[in-house]
C-alpha cells in the first residue's frame, strides 16, 4: 500500500474511476483476504487493516464535500464498498458502518453538529448505529430504550441496544430513542451520543455476540443507565427520529448492494481459478459444459444485480421521491441474487467451499457466510418486502397513468458524468408517483426496438412488456388482509423487484449503448439479452428447458473470460484491479 | 462395556432408545443437548459425551449385518433410527456413526468370511472403520485416483494421500480405494482392508486435518502413506472390481444418508416454529402471520417429501434392487437440495436470529453451516445428476414408455415399497444392479395412481396433480429420447441435466403419491393418510418444476400446518415416522 491518501480521481468521469484508484491505492487483494481469514479464523477484530484504511484517509469519504470531507455523491460510498467488500466484508463492515451512524446528521443536523462530527469522522472516529433491541428485532417501533427530558435540557437515556455494529470500539452512537412514552410514528427521535461525554457508570457495552460469519466484527451492544447528554445531542427535532431514520436507509440500503457486489466478484474468482484448474473426466471443469453454464448463469446474474444496483444508487440523486420504492427494491433483490450466485458457485468449487484454512485461505467459506448478512441487517428482506407492499397502490396508480419524471428518470440511467447533486429534502417516506423506472418501461422497449439489436432482444423486451402489464394486475388485485400479509403478497413484491430490475437494466443499455458501441460486452445488446432472459424465468417461473436462454447466456462466457484473465472488475463498465501476487 | 447383540425386531423401540439416550434436546443441563453440542462445534471437537452415549448404546451394532452379530437388517429404518443424532448433531452423525457404515459396505458385498469378521468385531468393540475414497485433485472423478497398491513382496505396496477423510486420525481399519493398473478402463481399482494400527511407523502420516466450515467436530483428516507393505489378504474382492462395488453399494448410501439429514431439517423448523411461537411483531405472534405460516408449513411438507422420496427408495433397495441406481442417485440430487433451499427460507424467517450464535435459537445457523458439508458428503449434487442423465435415453426408451402406454407391469411387491411400515425381505448387497437398463417401477405406479385417482371424484384434487407429473414424464420422455449422444454421457451439457432434475422432482412426486394412498388403506387413522400433506407436497414439487398447478387451497395448507403445531406440542417428529422426542411429554 502507498503511503498516499485516496483523494477524488483527476482524470475523466467514469463510473468505476474511483473504485479503480482505491484499487490501486490498496494493491494485491491477497495480502488482505489472507490476515482476514487468519483474523476471522480467531474470531478478532481486523484493526490493523482497519488502521490503514484510516491512513489512507477513507474516513473523509463519510462526510460530504459541503462539509469539508470528500464525499461527492453516493456512488463514491458504492464505490468503495465493493473494492473493500471484494477483499474482505469483515474490514468493509467495520469501517463503513460510520457512514451509517453519521448520514442522519447529515439528513436532518443543524450546521453546527454536521461541522464538529465532519472534524472528529475525518480524524477517524468510530460512530455507530444503534437502532435494534434484543426482544424487538426489525421491529423499531416496539423499541423500548427511552430518552426523557432533563429539567435542565438535556436528556436522561435507559434501555439497551442489541446486535450493533462496532456500539464496543465506537467513540459516538446515533441512538433511536423512544422521546414519548406512548410512541408511535412521532414518538422516537435521534440522538447523537458521545461516549466519553457520558458519565462513567451511566453506560456500558454488551458482550460481543458471536455471529455465523464476520466473526471478527464488533457486533455487541450498548446499555444506558441514566446517562445524560446535552440537549445538542438531539438530530433534527425530536419526534423526527424514525422519519430521519427510513430517509437515511434510503440511501444506505441501496448501498448495501454493493456489498453484494464485491463479495460476489471474490467469488467468482475463486471459482474460476478454480475450474480453469481443475481436471475432470479428462478436461478442466470449465470446459465441461454444464459447469460453464454455471459460471455463465452466475456472471449474467451479477450484471443484473450490478445493473440495478447502479441505477438504485443513481436515483437517490436523481430520482430521491421514488427512493423508497428503489431502496427496497435493491436491499431486497441484490443480497438474495447474490445468495444465490455464491449458492451456485458453492456447486461448483465443492468441498472446497467449505475448507477453512486450505483451499485459497478459506475464502470461499468465510465470504459465503459473511454475505448472508446483507440480506439481513439495516432492514431485512421481510422489511423491505412490506415496505414495497404498503406502496402497491401508489405502483399500480402510476403504471395505469404511465407517470415518469423524466428528466429524473434519465440523470438516473444515465452514466456519462457524476449524478446530480442529492436533494435530502425530496426524500420520502412513500412515493407518491410510484416508479419512473418501471412505469416508462415502454418508452425504453421502444428505444430498444430502434437500436440494431438481435430479434431474440426485441421478443424478450415484448415478453418483459406483457410481464409488466400482468405484474401490476396482479397488484391491484391485492388487498389489505387483516390477518397481516400473506405469502402470494409477498411474492406479488418479490416478482414487482425483479420487474423493476429488468427496466432498470433496459434503460441502462438504452442510454449507453451508442457510448460503449465498441465494447463486446454492449454490442448487439449482448449483455441485456442474457440478463433479461434470466430476469424473465424469474418473472414468468416458466422453466428453462435450454431451449431458449442457452445461446443468449453462453454468449457472455467469453467476456467473462476476458475480465478474469485481463484483471477487470466484473462488471459492465471498465474497471482496472489491482494485480493479484500468486 | 456390553453390546447387545440380540437383534431388536421393534424398530420404533429401538429409535426410542436412541432417543432417550440423547436426552431432551432443549435441556441445557443435559451433556447430549444443544447447548453442550454447540459448545463442541465452538471448540472444533466432536461431542465427547455424545460419543460415548452412541458407544454405550451400540450404535455401531446397527451397521453390522445380524449375521456377524448387528443389527443391521433395513436400510429404511437405518435412515429414520439415525435422524435421532442428526436432530442433535450432524457432526456426531456424520462423525460417529457414517462414516463407519460407508466404509463398512464393501466389507460386507465383497469381503471374504475373515474380513468381515474383523470388521464387525471392530465396529461392534466401539471401533471405527474409514472409508478413504477422496483425493482433493480428483474430487469426484474415481478413475483418476492417484493412491496406488502395487505388488509387493507378500502383498501389495501402498503409495499417495487421500485427504477429507473422516476419522482417519483414529481409526483403526481403513478401506482404500486404490489404483492397482495403469491405464483408463474400470477395472484399474480395488479396495483394500487396511489395519492401520499395523502400518510401519515412519512411513505414515494421518495427522493433518483439514478444518471445514460446517459439522465443525468432524475430524476430517488426510493420510500420506509412502511405500507401506501390506499384506495379500488386504485385497478387498477381486483385483479390479473397486469400481463395480463402488456403483453397488453407493446406492445403499445415497438413499440412506439423505434419509438421516432429514432430522437436521427437523430441528430447523423445530427451532424456526418455536422462534415463530416466541416472536412478537408488529403487534402479533410471528407464528400467527400468514405469510410466517405459509412458509413453516411448506417447509414441513417439504421435510415430509424428503422422508417419502428417501425411503420408498431405500426400501426399494430390498424389493427392487435392479432400479435403484437410479432411484439413489435422485434422491441424493434432490433431498440435500430440498433441505437446503428450505434451510434458506426458514432463515430468512428469523432474519437476525438466524445469523447469531448464542440464545436460545443458536442451533440454527450450526445447522446452516452443517447442512450444505453434509450436502456435499459422498456425493455432489453434480455427480448424482451426472449418473441419472446417462441413463435417461434407456429409461424413457422402456420404463417410460411403458408406463405412460399403460402397459408397466404390476410390481410383484404389490407397492409394499410405499409401504412404510411393512416387513422388507433381506437386503442383498450383490443383488443391486450398475444399471438399471430403463426399468422404472416408481414411474409405471405413479401413472397407474393417477388413473385410479382420476376416477375418483372425490380424488380430484390428487388425481389433478398426480395428472402433472404424468404429463411431465410424457414431456421428458420426449426430450430424452431427443438427446444428442454427448448429451447421455457424464460430459453432458445443460439439457441434459436440466432433464435429471426435473425426473427427480417425478419420482419425488411418485413416492410422496404412493405413501400417502398406502397409508390410507394400512394407517388410515395417521397423519400419513391425510391427502392434506400429500396435496401440499405436490403443489410444492409441481411448482418448483413451474408446472403451473394453480393455487393452493388455504384447507390443506392449514391442516398441514395444525398438524405440524400438534407434533410440537406433543413432542413427535417432523417427518412420516413419527417418532417421540425426548423433550415431550411422556
Amino acid at each position: 500500500m502507498s503511503g498516499a491518501t485516496l483523494t477524488a480521481p483527476t482524470g475523466g468521469w467514469t463510473p468505476n474511476a474511483l473504485a479503480a484508484e482505491l484499487e490501486k491505492a490498496l494493491g494485491d487483494p491477497g495480502r488482505i483476504v489472507r490476515q482476514s481469514a487468519a483474523l476471522d479464523r480467531a474470531e478478532r477484530f481486523p484493526a490493523g487493516i482497519c488502521r490503514e484504511l484510516d491512513a489512507l484517509g477513507l474516513p473523509r469519504w463519510f462526510v460530504p464535500v459541503a462539509h469539508g470531507g470528500e464525499l461527492r455523491d453516493s456512488e463514491d460510498l458504492a464505490q468503495l464498498i465493493r473494492v473493500l467488500s471484494r477483499r474482505d466484508f469483515t474490514v468493509a463492515l467495520a469501517h463503513v458502518k460510520t457512514y451509517l451512524g453519521v448520514v442522519s446528521v447529515w439528513l436532518a443536523g443543524s450546521d453546527r453538529q454536521a461541522a464538529a462530527l465532519a472534524a472528529r469522522v475525518s480524524a477517524g472516529e468510530v460512530v455507530s448505529l444503534a437502532l435494534t433491541e434484543q426482544a424487538h428485532g426489525s421491529d423499531l417501533l416496539a423499541g423500548d430504550l427511552s430518552a426523557q427530558p432533563l429539567p435542565s435540557g438535556g436528556w436522561r437515556l435507559d434501555g439497551e441496544k442489541w446486535l450493533i455494529n462496532n456500539a464496543t470500539r465506537a467513540g459516538m452512537v446515533c441512538v433511536l430513542a423512544r422521546t414519548r412514552p406512548e410512541g408511535g410514528a412521532r414518538g422516537f427521535s435521534l440522538l447523537l451520543v458521545d461516549k466519553a461525554a457520558l458519565t462513567p457508570g451511566s453506560w456500558r457495552a454488551l458482550p460481543a455476540v458471536p455471529t455465523h460469519g464476520v466473526r471478527g466484527a464488533d457486533i455487541s451492544g450498548i446499555a444506558f443507565t441514566g446517562a445524560r447528554v446535552p440537549a445538542g445531542a438531539l438530530i433534527g427535532a425530536e419526534g423526527e427520529g424514525l422519519e430521519t431514520i427510513l430517509k437515511g436507509f434510503q440511501i444506505t440500503r441501496t448501498l448495501c448492494s454493493a456489498m453484494s457486489l464485491g463479495m460476489t466478484d471474490h467469488a467468482m474468482r475463486l471459482a474460476l481459478r478454480f475450474a480453469g484448474g481443475h481436471r475432470l473426466y479428462g478436461r478442466t471443469l470449465a470446459e465441461l459444459p454444464q459447469a460453464a453454464r454455471a459460471l455463465a448463469e452466475s456472471y449474467v446474474d451479477m450484471l443484473a444485480m450490478e445493473a440495478v444496483s447502479l441505477v438504485g444508487v443513481r436515483s437517490i440523486h436523481a430520482l430521491p421521491a421514488e427512493q423508497s420504492v428503489a431502496s427496497a427494491v435493491v436491499k431486497y433483490l441484490v443480497p438474495s441474487l447474490g445468495d444465490q450466485v455464491l449458492d451456485a458457485l458453492r456447486g461448483l468449487l465443492g468441498a472446497r467451499a467449505m475448507l477453512v484454512a486450505d483451499h485459497a485461505d478459506g475464502a470461499f467459506q468465510k465470504l459465503d457466510r459473511d454475505h448472508r448478512i446483507v440480506g439481513i441487517f439495516d432492514g431485512s428482506t421481510a422489511v423491505n418486502l412490506n415496505l414495497l407492499v404498503n406502496q402497491f397502490p401508489a405502483l399500480v396508480r402510476g403504471y395505469r397513468a404511465g407517470h415518469a419524471d423524466e428528466p429524473g428518470l434519465a440523470a438516473a440511467v444515465t452514466f456519462a458524468g457524476p449524478p446530480p447533486p442529492l436533494r435530502p429534502e425530496r426524500l420520502a417516506l412513500y412515493s407518491r408517483s410510484g416508479s419512473s423506472v418501471v412505469q416508462s418501461l415502454p418508452a425504453a422497449v421502444a428505444a430498444v426496438r430502434g437500436i440494431a439489436v438481435p430479434g431474440s432482444l426485441v421478443a424478450r423486451c415484448d415478453r418483459l412488456l406483457a410481464v409488466a402489464d400482468e405484474v401490476h394486475e396482479a397488484l391491484s388485485a391485492v388487498r389489505p388482509s387483516p390477518r397481516g400479509v400473506t405469502e402470494e403478497t409477498f411474492a406479488l413484491a418479490r416478482r414487482y423487484a425483479v420487474l423493476y430490475a429488468a427496466a432498470a437494466a433496459t434503460h441502462l443499455f438504452v442510454a449507453g449503448h451508442a457510448a460503449r458501441a465498441a465494447d463486446p460486452l454492449w454490442r448487439d445488446g449482448l449483455w441485456l439479452d442474457a440478463v433479461l432472459a434470466r430476469l424473465l424465468r424469474r418473472l414468468t417461473g416458466e422453466p428453462d428447458l435450454d431451449d431458449e436462454d442457452g445461446p443468449a447466456v453462453d454468449a457472455l462466457l467469453p467476456v467473462l473470460r476476458a475480465q478474469h484473465d485481463e484483471g477487470r472488475l466484473f462488471s459492465l463498465f471498465p474497471c482496472e484491479l489491482a494485480k493479484e501476487k500468486p | 462395556m456390553t453390546v447387545d447383540l440380540r437383534p431388536e425386531q421393534d424398530h420404533r423401540a429401538r429409535a426410542a432408545r436412541l432417543e432417550r439416550a440423547l436426552g431432551p434436546a432443549a435441556d441445557p443441563a443435559n451433556p447430549l443437548g444443544h447447548r453442550a453440542v454447540l459448545a463442541a462445534d465452538e471448540r472444533g471437537e466432536l461431542l465427547a459425551d455424545g460419543e460415548r452415549a452412541l458407544r454405550e448404546f451400540g450404535l455401531n451394532a446397527e451397521f453390522v449385518p445380524e449375521h456377524l452379530g448387528g443389527r443391521f437388517t433395513r436400510a429404511d429404518r437405518l435412515g429414520q433410527l439415525m435422524r435421532a443424532v442428526f436432530r442433535r448433531d450432524c457432526a456426531l452423525g456424520i462423525g460417529y456413526g457414517v462414516t463407519s457404515f460407508i466404509a463398512a459396505l464393501p466389507v460386507w458385498a465383497d469381503g471374504t468370511p475373515d474380513q468381515q469378521a474383523r470388521v464387525g468385531r471392530t465396529l461392534l468393540a466401539g471401533g471405527r472403520v474409514v472409508a478413504a475414497y477422496t483425493e482433493l485433485d480428483h474430487g469426484s472423478d474415481f478413475s483418476r485416483t492417484e493412491f496406488t497398491a502395487e505388488p509387493g513382496p507378500g502383498g501389495y505396496v501402498l503409495d499417495g494421500g487421500k485427504q477429507l477423510v473422516n476419522n482417519i486420525s483414529r481409526a483403526e481399519m481403513a478401506v482404500f480405494f486404490a489404483r492397482t493398473a495403469d491405464g483408463p478402463g474400470s477395472r484399474g481399482h480395488s479396495h483394500l482392508l487396511v489395519d492401520l494400527t499395523a502400518l510401519p511407523a515412519g512411513r505414515v502420516r494421518r495427522d493433518r486435518r483439514y478444518p471445514v466450515s460446517g459439522v465443525r467436530g468432524c475430524l476430517l483428516g488426510g493420510i500420506e502413506i509412502d511405500g507401506c507393505p501390506v499384506p495379500g489378504d488386504a485385497l478387498l474382492g477381486a483385483e479390479g472390481g473397486a469400481m463395480e462395488t463402488v456403483l453397488r453399494v453407493f446406492q445403499v448410501t445415497r438413499a440412506v444418508l439423505p434419509s438421516m439429514v432429514v432430522g437436521v431439517g427437523d430441528t430447523q423448523l423445530r427451532t424456526v416454529l418455536e422462534f415463530a411461537r416466541d416472536r412478537q411483531l408488529y403487534g402479533r405472534r410471528l407464528a400467527d402471520l400468514p405469510s410466517a405460516r405459509s412458509t413453516l408449513a411448506g417447509c414441513f411438507a417439504d421435510l415430509l417429501i424428503c422422508d417419502a422420496f428417501a425411503s420408498v427408495v431405500a426400501r426399494s433397495l430390498h424389493l427392487r434392487p435392479g432400479e435403484t441406481s437410479v432411484g439413489a442417485a435422485a434422491v441424493k440430487y434432490l433431498v440435500p437440495k430440498l433441505l437446503q433451499e428450505s434451510s434458506y427460507r426458514l432463515s430468512v424467517q428469523m432474519g437476525a436470529r438466524s445469523y447469531v450464535r448464542t440464545g436460545p435459537y443458536a442451533i440454527f445457523q450450526k445447522t446452516a453451516r452443517d447442512l450444505p458439508v453434509v450436502a456435499l458428503a459422498h456425493a455432489g449434487s453434480a455427480v448424482c445428476q451426472a449418473s441419472l442423465v446417462t441413463q435417461l435415453p434407456r429409461l424413457a426408451e422402456r420404463g417410460w414408455r411403458a408406463a405412460l402406454a399403460g402397459e408397466a407391469p404390476e410390481p410383484v411387491d404389490g407397492g409394499s415399497v410405499y409401504d412404510l411400515d411393512a416387513p422388507l425381505p433381506p437386503l442383498h448387497l450383490g443383488g443391486l444392479e450398475l444399471n438399471a437398463r430403463g426399468a422404472d417401477s416408481l414411474a409405471g405406479d405413479l401413472v397407474r395412481l393417477h388413473t385410479v385417482l382420476a376416477g375418483q371424484p372425490a380424488s380430484a384434487p390428487l388425481a389433478a396433480l398426480t395428472g402433472l407429473f404424468v404429463t411431465e414424464l410424457r414431456g421428458l420422455s420426449g426430450r430424452a429420447l431427443a438427446l444428442a449422444p454427448r448429451d447421455r454421457t457424464v460430459l453432458a451439457g445443460p439439457r441434459a441435466f436440466t432433464l435429471a432434475d426435473r425426473y427427480a422432482h417425478v419420482l419425488a412426486a411418485a413416492a410422496v403419491a404412493g405413501v400417502w394412498w398406502h397409508a390410507r388403506r394400512t394407517a388410515p387413522d395417521t397423519p400419513a393418510a391425510d391427502p392434506a400433506w400429500a396435496c401440499v407436497a405436490l403443489h410444492r414439487l409441481a411448482g418448483r418444476l413451474g408446472l403451473r398447478p394453480g393455487p393452493l387451497p388455504p384447507e390443506p395448507q392449514d391442516r398441514v400446518f395444525a398438524d405440524l403445531t400438534a407434533r410440537h406440542e406433543a413432542g413427535h417428529t417432523f417427518d412420516l415416522f413419527r417418532g417421540r422426542l425426548a423433550s415431550g411429554p411422556a
